[in-house]
């Protein structure tokens, strides 16, 4: 497969008073050409860090500890800082967690857009004000609104705006981070078929940080499960999501509340991931995982189960046995 | 079934002059935030309020809890119209029925250990401390908060999201509600998690015959605790009855859109079109007859003309649409 971005062992540190955060601690996968790959875990596993480490904007206290992240045939880690702004916003582009993180709320949004796509692009004003106006037109907004101001806009217009702002160079690679978490069901929707519309018509590659399995299912073709700094599973939606092999990706798909499942217990994981600022050795997810067994005091690797379909689990070959107990509340019970 | 909590005819109108130009021709407009909401919960049942942000959910939620005053109608609690009591007066109307907030993590002051955060609400109840104690250890085996001694002495930054909202959860239970209303109580949290919060809210609810109400967007979420559901669109409800057939059949074209954008963990399902247009549309210039119709697929001539009222269209249901 022709990957556009090829990211192995990743790790990105905090430094903090009280040592080191491994807040990232050896992530490894691919996101090819022209795919959208779901990046998804609880609160608190790295997925942020590494989207920002993936984009160059991270706080001062964070730097890159190990590995290499190979974007268009060149490793990001190794770059200058100067090659990698260059990259910035033209290759590759970033949303923010928060919508309004990556609006400036005193500046109206054509001026905004006019910013980036005279100042960054090199575009002439006449050219900038067309292709702003096409932007918003992309992203389902009207151009009349350009002469809005942030806060005149609803919360899935200004996910929207935002969007169309990272499209102004015409990136290659567009990061979101949880693009729809704030958001309610018909906005999340009318988002999420705004983000796989430009990805068929622009062949766009996208990374969707989500914490949400069901965004997951929607809207992307490939997913890596990240677990307290580590990539625990990856693969095709279908093969991660229709039989997992990680205990934790089944759990994530057994504690999300369906529709159509009649009444009876949701299955919660217990517990929350462990803090990165001493990760627990051995599997991570073992002080939680209902079928841990002694060797999983050692760390399992990531290793190619099947075709295409990796996961780091000692167990991972007993997943059809240990799927329906996954699926009983009482398996969980700590 | 008597009800323990009840709405009757709710309007809350905020005033909304946005244009200086407006306020000294005198001409002052008001946003109907709730527009007319009558509900009613009994003992052990649980009502869910379902909607778009911007519906009046929140407003609602506070117009019972009589956090806000109505421009008209009134709340009815065990009987007695609480509406007109101010100040002191309300203080046992406030023990007996407590909000559980939204986000967990502002909810708890971060300078408190959980013990002093349980404590507060009983400040005033005149208990010995033994008795004040015991209604904390049995709040948090309510929410399986265990052991408590594991939680009690720790300040809110050392929990995460799902202990937090358990702690919030044992919060609002300490002073013996009869009535609980939750605004949103797991948007903030984690999917993982937010399945041990709802299974405790609704054990709660049961082992203490509780009325509660939920607030949320996601029907999937309403489905898990509430036998009865209520749909809220601009202020009014506009289709009522029981959770699993209202999702099942669902009568008006708004909630109909709101069961199709449901999430689902499966990897086939249908992409289609939403059922519905666009977005909520300016508050101050809702459209004339229906006020969903503009963004209703269904919307015919007599939907201009003519606001349908909510009424019954099968035993327990009720419904805001000509053609339900
Ligand atoms: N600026 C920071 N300094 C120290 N630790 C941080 C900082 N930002 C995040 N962390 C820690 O790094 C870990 C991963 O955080 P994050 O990348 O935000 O995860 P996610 O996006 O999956 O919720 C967490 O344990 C978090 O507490
Ligand atoms: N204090 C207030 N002053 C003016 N408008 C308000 C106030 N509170 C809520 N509103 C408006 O009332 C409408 C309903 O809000 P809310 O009850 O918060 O809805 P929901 O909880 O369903 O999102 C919104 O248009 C909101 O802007
Ligand atoms: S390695 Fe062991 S503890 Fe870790 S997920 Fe697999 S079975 Fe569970
Ligand atoms: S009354 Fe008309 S516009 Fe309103 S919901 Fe029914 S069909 Fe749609
Ligand atoms: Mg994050
Ligand atoms: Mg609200």
């Amino acid at each position: 497969m022709d990957a556009l971005l090829s990211v192995r062992d990743l790790a990105v540190h905090y430094r903090t008073a009280a040592g080191p955060v491994r807040a990232v601690d050896g992530a490894s996968f691919d996101v090819p050409a022209r795919s959208i790959v779901g990046l998804v875990g609880e609160s608190g596993c790295g997925k942020s860090t590494l989207g920002r480490a993936l984009m160059g904007v991270m706080p001062r206290s964070a730097s890159i500890a190990a590995g290499s992240a190979v974007f268009e045939g060149r490793d990001l880690v190794t770059l200058s800082a100067a090659e990698r702004r260059k990259l910035l916003w033209r290759r590759m582009a970033f949303v923010p967690q928060t919508a309004m993180n990556a609006l400036d709320p005193v500046q109206r949004l054509g001026a905004q857009m006019m910013e980036v796509l005279v100042e960054r692009g090199g575009l002439s004003r006449p050219e900038a004000g067309t292709r702003a106006a096409e932007l918003f037109a992309l992203v389902g907004l009207d151009s009349g609104r350009l002469r809005d101001w942030p806060h005149q806009f609803s919360g899935g217009m200004r996910q929207r705006a935002s969007i169309a702002l990272a499209l102004a160079l015409n990136p290659a690679l567009l990061i979101a981070d949880e693009p729809v978490t704030a958001l309610d069901v018909i906005v999340q929707r009318q988002i999420l078929d705004v983000m796989r519309e430009l990805q068929a018509r622009l062949g766009l590659a996208m990374i969707l940080v989500t914490h949400d399995v069901a965004v997951v299912a929607y809207a992307c073709d490939r997913v890596v499960v990240m677990y307290a700094g580590r990539v625990v599973e990856s693969g095709p939606v279908r093969a991660v999501l229709e039989a997992p092999l990680h205990p934790y990706t089944m759990g994530l798909m057994n504690a999300f509340p369906d529709l159509e499942r009649a009444g009876g217990e949701l299955v919660p994981i217990e517990g929350a991931p462990p803090s990165l600022l001493n990760p627990p050795s051995g599997c991570r997810f073992a002080a939680r995982c209902p079928f841990a067994v002694a060797r999983c005091a050692e760390d399992p690797a990531l290793v190619e189960q099947a075709p295409d379909h990796h996961v780091a689990c000692w167990r991972a070959a007993e997943a059809p046995a240990l799927r329906p107990l996954a699926s009983e509340a009482a398996t969980w019970a700590s | 079934m008597g009800q323990l909590i009840a709405a009757n005819d709710l309007v809350k109108a905020f005033p909304a002059s946005r244009r200086m130009a407006d306020v000294l021709r005198g001409h002052r407009p008001v946003l109907r935030a709730v527009n007319g909401v009558s509900l009613a919960v009994g003992a052990g049942q649980a009502l869910g309020i379902v909607g778009e942000s911007g519906c009046g959910k929140t407003t609602t939620a506070r117009l019972l809890l009589r956090l806000e005053e109505p421009t008209s109608g009134s709340v009815v609690f065990e009987g007695q119209d609480v509406t007109a009591l101010r100040g002191a007066a309300l203080l046992p109307f406030r023990s007996r029925v407590q909000l559980v907030f939204q986000n967990p993590f502002d909810a708890l002051n971060p300078r408190f250990t959980i013990r002093r955060s349980l404590t507060e609400p009983l400040r005033n109840f005149g208990l010995p401390a033994q008795e004040r104690h015991a209604r904390i250890l049995e709040a948090m085996a309510r929410v399986r908060l265990d052991p408590p001694e594991a939680y009690l002495d720790r300040h809110p930054h050392e929990l995460s999201g799902g202990q937090l909202q358990r702690v919030v959860l044992a919060r609002a239970l300490v002073t013996h509600p009869r009535a609980i209303i939750a605004d949103e109580p797991v948007s903030m949290l984690d999917v993982s998690v937010r399945a041990g919060v709802l299974n405790v809210l609704r054990r709660a609810r049961d082992e203490l015959q509780l009325a509660a109400i939920y607030i949320s967007h996601d029907l999937a979420l309403i489905r898990y605790v509430c036998e009865e559901v209520a749909v809220m669109y601009l202020g009014r409800i506009v289709e009522s009855g029981p959770t699993a057939e209202v999702i099942a059949s669902a009568a008006h074209p708004y909630t109909r859109a709101l069961v199709a954008a449901v999430p689902v963990p499966r990897v086939d399902q249908d992409r289609g079109d939403l059922p519905i247009r666009g977005g909520l549309p300016d508050q101050l210039n809702q459209p004339s007859g229906c006020a969903f119709r503009d963004r209703c697929p269904l919307a015919f001539a007599r939907c201009t003309e003519e606001a349908p009222p909510l009424r019954a269209i099968a035993p327990g249901r009720h419904a805001a649409c000509h053609l339900a």
